[in-house]
């Protein structure tokens, strides 16, 4: 006889008898409230575009931080609780850092992924290094780097598992995103054919009219490493994907019709 | 106070008795190295000594780490032992952790670390750390027993370590040499030079003798060479 549902929905560290973990699930769950963020990595570098949901005209937009960065060749976007994500991006810093005071040499993605997982899962019970974390990280989060072995894209959940991605949308529009995605995504695509395909794809998903300053960019590639794009470089690539979507409205001052 | 006992009652006095325990050992020992453009050659004696004693006249004191890098110790031999055996297992957990293998780089940087972190009770050896690094070239670390790294092409250290290094300096590095012109070290000449400095050092060093390992490394494999020097 099953107990129901909600009586082991309470605990982080209790199973239901079908072998799940409820508050877990429900945490990737959360992550569907919160805003987009896209990845698509190329043999020429890495981009990562997130959504900034502007829900005042009163707040400052440039406060809200979405894409950081954990080393200079590892990038992060989050979506989520973003408080959360705070406590994480901090645990990839240092082992990063770390990393390099102990070897002399910079972590790969995979392992920066993989440290933060541990952090991920040690919700549950406490032990030697302190308190019990109350309930997983509600956070989903993209890891763009460079490493030995050329450019790679991560995504975690909350339940920190991690896989290796070449193009990945999570948040509220990931599921849309994702579908796109898949589409547009090939393996010859040049990383500007990326940056575009990205804020074309966010652009599509988005409540709000997409703009310079309600979306973050990021490139990172071999040579400049992790790149934030300015307001005006935004624009720019914002102005290209006008001009595919109105190629008749197309002007020689390049100014929007 | 403490009354000392002593049988002979001339000598008897009332200052207190020093009970002193000495953590360390000096077991000598000899570590020569030299590096090429795509290989390195380590070599150290195989004598195992403390003051007038010869604990063995068989002790290899090369550490294989990896396939491209060899470190070698003297100096306090149970130090030695306790170093490369943490030293292994963080190869290991490194190899599991990152799935590769720790580049001689990357060992050389955490052996520097690893003897940081006993800054106030230092491992009492002189180990030198050789390898080829990404490229292929051959590269020669020296630590001294807190952790200061020194990235070399060749390096003597040990209990004969002052007496071989001008030696090195002039034969392989060409100072105080006029009209020399620059070549790179052939292995040839590299394994002649570490052979003859190891005679000398047995002549003049009671600590150095009976034999040496030489490892030559390069991105093929590691080979191993032994050479006999005098064993009085």
């Amino acid at each position: 006889m099953f107990l129901t549902r909600s009586e082991y929905d309470r605990g982080v560290n209790t199973f239901s008898p079908e072998g799940r973990l409820f508050q877990v699930e429900y945490a990737i769950e959360a992550i569907k409230l919160g805003s987009t963020a896209i990845g698509i990595s190329t043999n020429q570098g890495v981009v990562l575009a997130v959504e900034k949901r502007i829900t005042s005209n009163l707040m400052e937009p440039t406060t809200i931080e979405k894409i950081v960065e954990v080393d200079k060749h590892i990038g992060c976007a989050v979506s989520g609780l973003i408080a959360d994500s705070r406590t994480m991006i901090e645990r990839a810093r240092m082992e990063c850092q770390n990393h390099w005071f102990v070897y002399n040499e910079n972590m790969s993605v995979e392992s920066c992924a993989q440290a933060v997982s541990n952090l991920a899962i040690q919700f549950g019970d406490s032990d030697d290094d302190g308190a019990a974390m109350s309930r997983p990280f509600g956070v989903a989060i993209l890891f763009a780097g460079i490493d030995e072995k050329g450019p790679q894209l991560y995504h975690m959940d909350p339940s920190g598992t991690f896989v290796q991605f070449d193009a990945k949308a999570i948040g509220s529009g990931s599921e849309g995103a994702q579908q796109s995605l898949q589409e547009v995504y090939h393996r010859s695509m040049t990383l500007d054919e990326a940056t575009t395909s990205a804020l074309t794809i966010l652009k599509q998903v988005m409540e709000e009219k997409l703009n310079s300053s309600n979306v973050e960019v990021m490139t990172m590639t071999p040579d400049k490493m992790f790149q934030m794009f300015s307001k005006e470089q935004v624009e720019e690539v914002i102005q290209g994907i006008f001009h595919v979507e109105h190629p008749l409205s197309l002007n020689t001052t390049g100014q929007k019709v | 106070m403490l009354q000392q006992k002593s049988t002979y009652t001339d000598y008897r006095n009332n200052a207190a008795i020093q009970h002193q325990f000495s953590p360390y050992a000096d077991n000598g020992g000899s570590v020569v190295a030299i590096a090429g453009d795509d290989f390195v050659i380590v070599g150290a004696d195989t004598r195992l000594s403390a003051g007038f004693s010869i604990y063995t006249r068989e002790q290899n004191k090369l550490f294989r780490l990896s396939n491209t890098t060899v470190l070698g110790c003297s100096g306090c031999w149970c130090d030695t032992l306790t170093l490369t055996k943490i030293l292994k297992s963080r190869m290991q957990m490194y190899q599991q952790e990152h799935n590769k293998t720790m580049s001689t780089t990357a060992c050389a940087q955490m052996l520097s670390t690893m003897l940081y972190h006993k800054r106030f009770f230092p491992y009492y050896i002189s180990n030198v750390l050789v390898g080829l690094d990404e490229d292929g070239k051959g590269c020669v670390y020296s630590y001294d027993p807190v952790g200061h790294c020194e990235k070399r092409t060749f390096r003597a250290s040990g209990s004969a370590g002052a007496l071989l290094q001008p030696l090195l300096d002039n034969q392989i590095g060409q100072k105080n040499m006029l009209n020399v012109k620059e070549e790179p070290v052939t292995k040839e000449k590299a394994l002649s030079v570490i052979k003859d400095v190891f005679i000398s050092a047995a002549e003049r060093d009671i600590y150095t003798g009976d034999s040496i390992l030489i490892n030559i490394i390069t991105k093929d494999d590691v080979k191993v060479e032994t050479f006999q020097l005098r064993k009085d």
